[in-house]
């Protein structure tokens, strides 16, 4: 694993080390593609804890909560680390990552347990810890290379969605919003 | 920079504001919460103070935004103290 300080991006970079969730929480398994301004590819595929008592589907809440975890909260981490030249671990100290809002979803279809799928973010506004970023979430084809695929993915196939006809479209994300709160204005009922 | 002209330059913003119903911004003072008097979401304070460092030609601090109250006296005072930090 690299040093977070050595890093210009997150390709490689273990979610778990940027997502400071239990891991029953983070669902998020691995970095594909990421410019820090503009974007960020990521994936994960569904465990049976994930559908269980879901009719054996990956829920819709969850594929929200996904594609914010892989677009705005570990863009936002890895923008803010950068800038207050810490780790996600000294920042966890100073904030809290929290969902502000969220704007229009569509679903298309559902994903199954084992079924790969990936979060394709766009970073729509970043300033005073706030992050807003558009998406899509894809079913990802049986046994496909991931990093080999997104290795020459680029800003422009980023802005027209430019996958395999064989990526099946899952949903559509439009302002899912996030801001690193101070953990002094943060407060919860323990 | 009056606290008038600022006034006026913010309620220019906020006409911009797609969930602030133009009637409102008819009688704006310093008084009035933009988020509470004017029904607009939270999240939009954010983008509100992004629209007036452009048009007030300021920069603002995160902390500034923290500590920066939802009334339009506050953006005005914060538009102040930065200009003076400046």
């Amino acid at each position: 694993m690299a040093d977070f300080f050595n890093i210009d991006n997150l390709i490689g970079y273990k979610p778990e080390h940027m997502l400071l969730h239990g891991p029953t929480k983070l669902l998020l398994d691995n970095f594909h593609w990421h410019d820090p301004k503009i974007g960020i590819v990521a994936s994960y595929t569904p465990k049976a804890r994930d559908v269980h008592d879901h009719f054996g589907v990956f829920r819709g809440v969850d594929q929200i909560e996904a594609f914010a975890q892989a677009s705005i909260v570990s863009c936002g981490t890895f923008l803010e680390c950068k800038k207050l030249n810490c780790t996600p671990l000294q920042l966890k100290e100073r904030f809290v990552p929290a969902f502000i809002s969220v704007g229009m979803v569509t679903f298309h279809n559902y994903l199954a347990e084992g079924e790969t799928f990936i979060s394709i973010g766009k970073i729509k506004f970043y300033k005073f810890r706030q992050m807003v970023s558009d998406g899509r979430i894809y079913k990802v084809p049986a046994g496909l290379d991931l990093t080999q695929y997104f290795s020459d993915f680029n800003e422009s196939r980023l802005d027209n969605y430019d996958l395999g006809e064989d990526f099946s479209l899952i949903a559509e994300l439009f302002d899912i919003t996030g801001r690193a709160l101070k953990k002094e204005t943060f407060t919860t009922n323990k | 920079m009056e606290r008038q002209e600022i006034i006026d330059g913010l309620v220019e913003i906020l006409r911009t504001v797609r969930t602030i119903d133009p009637e409102k911004l008819k009688n704006v003072t310093e008084e009035t919460d933009v988020i509470a008097d004017l029904n607009t979401p939270s999240t939009e304070l954010i983008n509100i103070a992004a629209k007036a460092e452009q048009k007030f030609d300021v920069e603002f601090e995160d902390d500034d935004i923290d500590n920066m109250g939802s009334k339009v006296k506050d953006i005005v005072d914060l538009v102040i103290k930065v200009k003076e930090r400046a």
